[in-house]
Parts: C-alpha cells; structure tokens; sequence
C-alpha cells in the first residue's frame, strides 16, 4: 500500500470539498443576513398596524351616506327631523375628512378611479354645508333638490368605496405576494442552508474518516516502533531537547538497572553519567548534549565510561542523534562494551608478551650466537696453528675437514647472529662512503676460489653509465651480494656467473646489482618460497652446496633495511638472474680503504718483541702460537690498564690490543699510551677485534691505532700486518691520529676525522649511537645512559657555572667528552673537547661558550632520548 | 357654530347651580356630551352620569402629543384620563362599552383604565373638535409614548365620536 501518496491525494480532495463546502456555507450565510434582513423588515412592518379595518370605513361610509338621505327623506315628512338630519350629516362628513387625511387611507387617496367620485363627494358635502348649517326653513325648501343630488352622490359614494376598495385589495395582493416571495425566498434558503449543511457533514465526515485511518496508521507505526525500541538487544534512551528521559527500553532497564518508570522524566546525563564527571562538568563527547544541539557526524559515534544504578562504572559505546521535529529528540543507542574491551586488553596484553617474548628470544640468540664465537674462533685458531706442527696426510685430511666445518659453523653462527639482531630490532643500516668498483672486485676475488671449485666464469661489469662511488652500509650490501654469487656458482657446473651493475635513474640515486647464472634454475613456483627462512628447494644440492638456508631469508631482511628491494627470475634448465635495487647517495669515487689486503711484503724481516693485550686466554694462546711459531717474542698484558703499564716499561716493536675488555678496554688503554709519554708512545698498536664496524675503526684511529685486524684471527693477514706497521708501509701513528687530532680539535671544526658522518641530525652521531645500541645488551645500555644522564646533568651544570681560570676545568670537560663519546653525542662532545684544548692551549675559553653547554646538553638529550624512544 | 338643541338647553339650565365634585355630581347645565352608565355608584341623571363640555373642563384634565394614524402631524390632546373618569364614576366593572354618534361601539377592558394611558379627550390643538372632525369626545391613547399602543386592537379601541360608555359588569 502506497500509504503517503494515497493520503495526500484523499486529502488533496478532502481539501477541496472543504473548500467548497465552505463556500457554499458563506453563500448561504450571506443569504440568512439578507432573508433576516427582510423579515425583520416585514416583521417591522407587521408591528406596528397601519391599518384600521378599512373595509368597515368604507362600507360605513355607503352606510353613513344612505342614513343621511334617509333621514332628509323623514324630514321631508317631518320637519322635527332635521336635527337628525344634521347629525347624519356631520357623521359622514367627518368619516370623509377622516378618509382625506392619515396613513391609514394613504392608498385610497393615491387611488387615481376613486380619486374623481371622491372629489365629486367632497365638493357636495362643501356646498351643502352653509345649507345644513342654515336656518331650517331654507333648508327644508331645499330639501327635495338635495335629496335628487343625494342620488347622484349615492353614485359616487359608491363609485368611490369599490374603487378604494379595489385598490386596497391590490395593495393587499401585492402585500401577498411580497409575502409569498419572501416565503419563496426562505424555502429556497433553507433549501440552499440545507445542501450546504449536508455538504459540510459529509465533508467533515470525510475528514474524520481520513484522521481516522491517519489515527490508525500512526498507532500501527507507534506501535511498531515501541515493538522495534523494545526488543532491541541494545539500550535506547530517547531524552528531549533538554536532556530529560522520555525513552528507556528494556535493554536500557537491564543495563542501567533502572525501570521505565523510574528513569523517564529524570535528566539523562545525571542518570547516566558518573556524578564526578558531572561535577567536574567534563561532558567529553555528551558534550552536544548539554549544549543542546545536534551532533556533529564525528561526535555520534563515541565510547564513554557510564553508570548503572548501583554506581558501577562500564565502558560504553554510544550512537547518538538528534530527532529534529516540533519538538527535538536525542536518541542514544548504548551497548556494554566491559567484555569486548577486557578482550581488546587481554589481546593487548599478550600480543605484548608475545613480541617481548620474541624480543627476548631474539636477544637471547645474538647474545648466544655472539658468544659461541669467541670459542670458535679459539677452535678454528688453534687448528690453523696445528698446520705448522708435521702431520701425516690422513691428519691433514681430517684437519681440513675440521677446518672446513668450523668455518660452516661459524657462518652459521653469523647467519644466526644477523636474523637474530633484524628480528630483535638492533640492527640499522650503515651510512657510509664506499666505492662500488672495489666493493664488486673485492667480491669477485672473494667468490674467485669458489667459482674455480665449480669450473664457473666469474666477472662483474657496469651496464650504461659506469660509476664510483655512493653512501650506504656496504657491508651489507656486499654480504647480500656474496650470498647470491654464492649461491648462483653453487647451482651452475662449467657455467658462467656475470655481475652487472646499473643506475637506475640519471641522479644515481637507486642502484641496481644482477647475478646472472646459466644453472639449473628455479621452477616459477619456487621463486617466492627461496626467500623465506630456513628454505632449500633441494636438500641434496643444499646438501652438497651447503648453507643453512638463511641465506637469502637475510638477504631479503637487509634489503628492507636498506630501504631496498630483492627478487628473481628464472627459467628452469636456462638459468637464473637474482637482482637488488637499493638506493644509495651518490658521492665521488672513494680512496682505496687502507684494510683492504694488498700486495705486500709477506712477513716482518726480523723477529720481533710484541706486546700482546688479550683477556681472553685462548686468543691469548692462539695468538702467542702465531707469532711464536714464526720466532717473534711476545709479553702478555690481560687488560687495558696493565697494557698501559707494562707499555710504559719498555719500547715494544708493536703492541696488540684487543678491544673489549675488563678493567680498561683497548681504545682506552691506546690513548692511555699514546697521551702518554711511556716508551710505547709511538709504538704501532693493532686493533683486535671481533667484528669492527667502520666507525669503530675510524675511533680506533682516532685513539693512535695503527691498524686493525677481524678475529678469527688469520695468520698470513696477522704477519703481514705487522711486516707494513714495522715497514712502515701503513703509518705507525695515523695522519690523523692523536697528536694531529689535537690540532684538529684545537681548529674546532674540521671534520676530517669523520668519515662516519653525523647523519640524522648535528647533535646525535647516528651511526655511533647505532653501534652502542646494537653492541650493549639492552639492559645495560639502560644502566650506562641512565649513569651517562646523571653525570652529564651534574657535570655540565657545573661547568656552566665554572670560571674560566679554574683549574678542574679541563679535566671535567675531559671527562664529560670522554662520557659523550660512546653515546654519539658528538656536537657537544666537540665543544666540550674545543674547550679542554683551548684550556690547554692556554687560551681561556669564553663564558659565554661554558654556559652554552647547558643549553647544547638540553637539546642533546633530548634528541637522545627521542632517538632512544624510536629504537 | 355648534348647535344646541333646545332638550339639552332645558336640561343644562336645570343643571346650573350643582357645583362639580367627585362625591357630588353636579347636573348637566348643557346638553350632555357623555352619559355614564351601567356598574357605577356615582350618578347625577338617574342610574346615568351626565357631564356637559364645561363638566369635563372642570374635571382634572391632561395634555399629551402623539401621532395617530388617522391624521397628519403631530396632535396634541386634552381630556380626562379615561381611569380617572371611572374613579369619578365609581365604575365597578371589569369593561366598558364605548358607544358613538354613529353607533360603533368597542369594548374596553379595565387594564387599559391606567396613569398615562387612554384619556377622553375634548381638545385637539386647544380647539373644540366638532362632529364634522371627530368630536365632540375622542378616546385617545398616547400611541407614539407607548409602541405597545400601536397594534389594531388599541385602534380599534380609540373611538372618536363618542358619546355613550356603559359600565359592564
């Protein structure tokens, strides 16, 4: 059923037949008022009599007249009559004068037939008057003369009263008529009163009709609706404008604990909303309530915390409209979301545990991983060192064997270390200056053995423009790279593997790596699996190849660190092509890296006496043997601090220093002996260390060190180190090192000394940073920054306040830039270092640039903290 | 102009010496113009009070103007009210019948006998009305002060030439 359209066309005609019924009405009002009009006229008219009884008059008249001339005709016999004669005529003489004048006899005088008798009468009465009034004796003689006109008036008289008569009775039918047409007009009033009366009622009903079935249909949709508002499993309270409750459903009785009854009339917001927030007057999002407007569509849906009755408070979520009709409603639908938020929290909650747990899992396998290195390396050392002992040749073979697995171990173990760091979040790319020429020779004379192994061509070229140099961890990248030649001369016999190298865009600013085999290849549906963790397509060439199946799982990782993409196509018996885009900084070719081997004199000419700074007794062992067996002469210092100290005794030809240790690490112990002025000072030292991140060594540098060799330590790389240090070949104090850095500092800015440069911002050097927080077990970072803040918040507060001339100046200031160092807090750490020169200088430093310290710390930690907010 | 018969001169004449009063009627000096007669308990002339034109202008008379719908114009009137000349009388009846030279007659019932209400007039404009105009006597209501008067009942009732009332029981 059309219900609006049909309605609106009911009413549509309803409408008109109103309107013309009540026109009809006015008409026949109209004609009541004039009808009234006329009958109260004749009615008027009828009051007041304005009439005798005419017909008496003039009969009486003939009757007056004929008693008149019968008394003349007895006074012709008797004379003593003539007194009656005289009465008789005065009586008709005054009925005419009577019938001459007044109202009453208006239309008899108007009368034109009876006007002439009328006059003819008159003129009789006038000329008989001086006759009666005359002595009797005239008038008896002229008694039969009068009585002979008398007849002739008898005529007349006569003539006069039916002409009158007849003239009345026209007035009195035109009278009638009037009458009956004024009937007529009220019959037909009545008549029209009637049809528009009968018209009315049946309009009216009509419109009772029709409110009626509109009745009807609006308690059929009320009842619908109350139906629908009742059994809806959600809470609905409709309030009015003002915030009164006029609603309240069944839902919202059981929620709330109010009934019906007691909840409509009272306001809302105190019913619902807990009385302290009320207080406070803090609305939040029921704000448009108490501003009584409608909500905007962002403030209709909300959650809130609500009341029931017993005061309990629950989170809810409401949906909330304002009802613009005569009369605004608000209309809340509220549903108890206390269960879906305890699960919301519970997931929460253990999706934390989880990614904790992962994160602890993570960080348990780096620091496993790392420490199941130390061991190996002792291992792999030692077995090197066995080589220079005569074995027979089965105990070659099986020291090659061994050899061979530790080293499949201690990839593994790297691989494991490298997943176990991205996965814990400790691992961020290097920025960092590197040459792409050399990074793809190195890495072909790497893979070369292997390559040879399979019988497989191995060379790298650039496709279009040719190039150099770029910023970006180039470590990675050639780890990336190594692990897919690897495994490209790893599936290819008698083949060839190609390397090409391409710009991707005329800016240089994305790089693109191929490696290109003529191999078995990969069926298309392996292709997403092979960079998933833990995959080997075949196990017995995984076998026979080797690899932990990490490989390319890493591999895809440290390409996503570095912001890069990796993938592959492949067409199976055709061969392979594994490709890397990275986008990385361009920059001029880079100088040749002074670690990278070179050609160079094999071993030191003369045996020599060295210093060997180790805590760990098995390096310490191992590389006692090495150079032992090669007839050098070597002193044993177990820290830092005793290196300093048996350095300082006599002049060794060259010094090993390990970096991490207890008591004072190397870096320490190496400026300890550097500053100095020990026998050592200008000795060569050596850097050992476990895995030396570009940054470290540029420290290392930076302290004095000479050079720096990557434990396991090889004894070929070992010997020819020292052979350069003691040549000469690589200088024994770097150009830059301690004495030339102090003159750098003194200039304050140059900074040749980084080649880490500052990246993210001039406070902060990021890549140091980076390396404190991927290198210290999270809880001891905390331990150390939390000591590092409260020293420098001491420190530099002091020093801000402290006079130039005073003699803790430098020291402290030394302190605290020693302090800075490991945090990367490098703007500060420069000016702390600017002013420890200038101090030593003799130049005394500005106040103004001692209270600037603080300032420069503020901004200094803060950047460190939101730095270590991100990681 | 009027003319006296010679009974009525012979009649006033014996009538001259009886002063008029309420308890004592005089007798008629003139000829009469009205005889009372019927249910009344003050007479002169037998069972009849008789009064003559100077009789009626020695009563307590009254003066009104109305229209009336046999004449033109205003018309003032002077007579005796008609309750009073029935207090003279000592009408004892309910209705009188009024009678005129012509012999209409009309009843008129005691309710209309009240203050300033119908009176016998005997002056119109100050004049003597003669025969010849309605006279000699003329019972006027005062038609225009009252509207009530103005039906055909009361005009009926207003007889002119009258000459004769009686009493009725």
């Amino acid at each position: 059923m059309n219900l609006p359209d049909d309605t609106s066309t009911q009413s549509r005609t309803t409408l008109v037949q109103t309107s013309g019924a009540a026109a009809a009405l006015l008409l026949c009002v109209g004609l009541v008022v004039w009808l009234a009009w006329l009958v109260l006229r004749e009615i008027d008219d009828f009051s007041v009599a304005n009439s005798d009884n005419l017909q008496w008059s003039l009969a009486q008249a003939d009757v007056e007249f004929l008693q008149f001339r019968l008394s003349m005709k007895d006074a012709q016999d008797n004379p003593a009559a003539m007194e009656d004669v005289r009465r008789r005529f005065d009586i008709f003489y005054s009925r005419m004068v009577t019938m001459s004048s007044g109202r009453v006899f208006h239309t008899l005088r108007e009368s034109v037939q009876s006007s002439a008798p009328r006059m003819r009468v008159l003129d009789f009465l006038e000329n008989t008057v001086p006759l009666i009034d005359g002595p009797d004796e005239e008038f008896l003689a002229e008694l039969p003369d009068l009585l002979e006109q008398s007849e002739q008036v008898t005529a007349d008289v006569r003539a006069f009263s039916l002409a009158a008569l007849s003239a009345f009775a026209e007035v009195s039918d035109a009278r009638r008529e009037g009458i009956t047409e004024l009937m007529i007009y009220i019959a037909a009033v009545l008549l029209a009163l009637f049809i528009g009366l009968t018209l009315l009622a049946y309009a009216m009903f009509r419109l009772f009709r029709l409110a009626q079935k509109r009745a009807d249909a609006l308690q059929f949709a009320s009842t619908r609706m109350k139906t629908i508002v009742q059994t809806s499993p959600n809470a609905i309270v409709v309030t009015d404008e003002v915030g009164v409750v006029r609603e309240f459903n069944t839902a919202a009785e059981a929620l709330f604990g109010y009934t019906r009854a007691e909840a409509v009339g009272r306001l809302a917001l105190e019913l619902m909303v807990p009385a302290e927030t009320l207080a406070r007057h803090q609305f939040g999002a029921l704000a448009f309530l108490d501003e009584h407007r409608r909500p905007r569509p962002e403030e209709q849906h909300f959650e809130i915390t609500l009341q029931t009755r017993d005061l309990h408070l629950f989170p809810a979520e409401v949906s909330a409209d304002r009802a613009e009709a005569d009369n605004a409603l608000y209309v809340f639908y509220i549903r108890d979301i206390s269960n879906w938020k305890e699960a919301e929290e519970q997931l929460t909650e253990a999706r934390d545990r989880a990614l904790a747990g992962e994160r602890t899992k993570s960080e348990f396998l780096a620091v496993m991983s790392h420490e199941m290195r130390t061991p190996l390396n002792g291992l792999l050392g030692a077995m090197q060192l066995m080589r220079d002992h005569s074995l027979s040749p089965r105990q070659g073979d099986l020291l090659d064997r061994m050899q061979s697995s530790g080293r499949l171990l201690l990839e593994l173990v790297n691989d494991v270390l490298d997943l176990a760091k991205f996965e814990a979040g400790k691992m961020k790319a290097e920025e960092a200056p590197f040459s792409i020429n050399r990074l793809l020779d190195g890495l072909v004379e790497t893979a070369q053995p292997l390559a040879q192994t399979y019988g497989n061509e191995l060379n790298w070229r650039w496709c279009g423009v040719e190039g150099g140099g770029a910023i970006g961890d180039a470590r990675r990248l050639r780890q990336v790279l190594l692990n897919l030649v690897g495994n490209a001369l790893k599936f290819t016999r008698d083949g060839s593997v190609e390397v090409e190298v391409e710009y991707l865009d005329a800016a240089r600013t994305e790089v693109e790596f191929r490696v290109i085999d003529n191999g078995i290849g990969i069926a298309e549906k392996d292709l997403a699996r092979i960079f998933q963790d833990f995959e080997t397509l075949d196990s017995s060439y995984a076998r026979e190849a080797g690899g932990t199946g990490l490989g390319l799982g890493i591999a895809r990782r440290f390409m996503r660190l570095m912001g890069g993409e990796i993938g592959a196509e492949s067409e199976p018996g055709e061969g392979s092509l594994f490709w890397i885009r990275v986008p990385l900084t361009p920059v001029a070719d880079v100088e040749a890296d002074p670690e990278e081997p070179r050609d160079c004199p094999g071993k030191p000419k003369r045996p020599l006496d060295v210093l060997l700074v180790e805590d760990n007794e098995i390096n310490r062992f191992i590389v006692r043997e090495m150079l032992e067996g090669e007839g050098h002469s070597v002193t044993i210092a177990e820290n830092g601090q005793a290196g300093v100290d048996t350095a300082a005794l006599r002049r060794f030809d060259a010094i090993l220093m390990d970096i991490s240790m207890p008591i004072m690490d190397g870096t320490t112990a190496a400026s300890h002996i550097r500053g100095g002025t020990g026998a050592c000072a200008a000795a060569p030292i050596i850097a050992l260390t476990a895995h030396a991140l570009p940054e470290e060594r540029e420290r290392f540098r930076k302290v004095g060190m000479s050079a720096c060799l990557t434990k396991p330590i090889e004894r070929p790389l070992l010997l020819r180190t020292l052979a350069q240090v003691i040549s000469g070949e690589i200088p024994a104090i770097p150009e830059d090192g301690p004495q030339a850095a102090s003159a750098a500092q003194a200039s304050a800015a140059a900074p040749a000394v980084t080649s880490a440069p500052a990246s993210q911002s001039d406070l902060l050097d990021e890549a140091r940073l980076g390396a404190f927080l991927s290198e210290v077990p999270r809880a001891a970072a905390g331990k150390l920054l939390e000591r590092f803040f409260a020293e420098m918040d001491r420190n530099i507060a002091a020093l801000a306040e402290t006079s130039p001339e005073d003699p803790d100046l430098a020291p402290v200031a030394h302190q605290c830039a020693g302090s800075c160092g490991p945090f990367g807090v490098e703007a500060l750490r420069r000016a702390l270092g600017r002013i420890e020169t200038q101090v030593k200088t003799g130049t005394l430093p500005e106040p103004a640039e001692l209270e600037a310290l603080a300032d420069l710390w503020q901004q200094s930690r803060s950047a460190l903290e939101a730095r270590l907010e991100a990681a | 102009m009027f003319r006296l018969p010679p009974l009525r001169a012979v009649i006033a004449v014996a009538l001259l010496a009886t002063p008029l009063a309420a308890e004592d009627l005089p007798i008629p000096e003139d000829t009469p113009v009205l005889v009372v007669s019927g249910a009344i308990t003050n007479t002169n002339v037998g069972e009849t009070a008789s009064f003559d034109y100077e009789m009626l202008e020695g009563l307590e008379t009254r003066t009104f103007t109305t229209k009336t719908i046999w004449t033109d114009g205003d018309q003032t009137f002077t007579g005796v009210q008609l309750s009073d000349l029935m207090e003279l009388v000592g009408a004892e009846g309910n209705e009188i019948k009024a009678t005129a030279i012509n012999d209409y007659a009309v009843n008129i019932p005691r309710e209309d006998w009240v203050d300033d209400g119908p009176m016998v007039a005997f002056l119109n404009h100050g004049e003597k009305m003669p025969v010849r105009n309605k006279g000699p006597l003329w019972i006027v209501y005062p038609f225009d002060q009252k509207p009530e008067y103005q039906t055909e009942q009361i005009y009926s009732r207003a007889i002119w030439q009258l000459d004769r009332i009686i009493v009725l029981d």
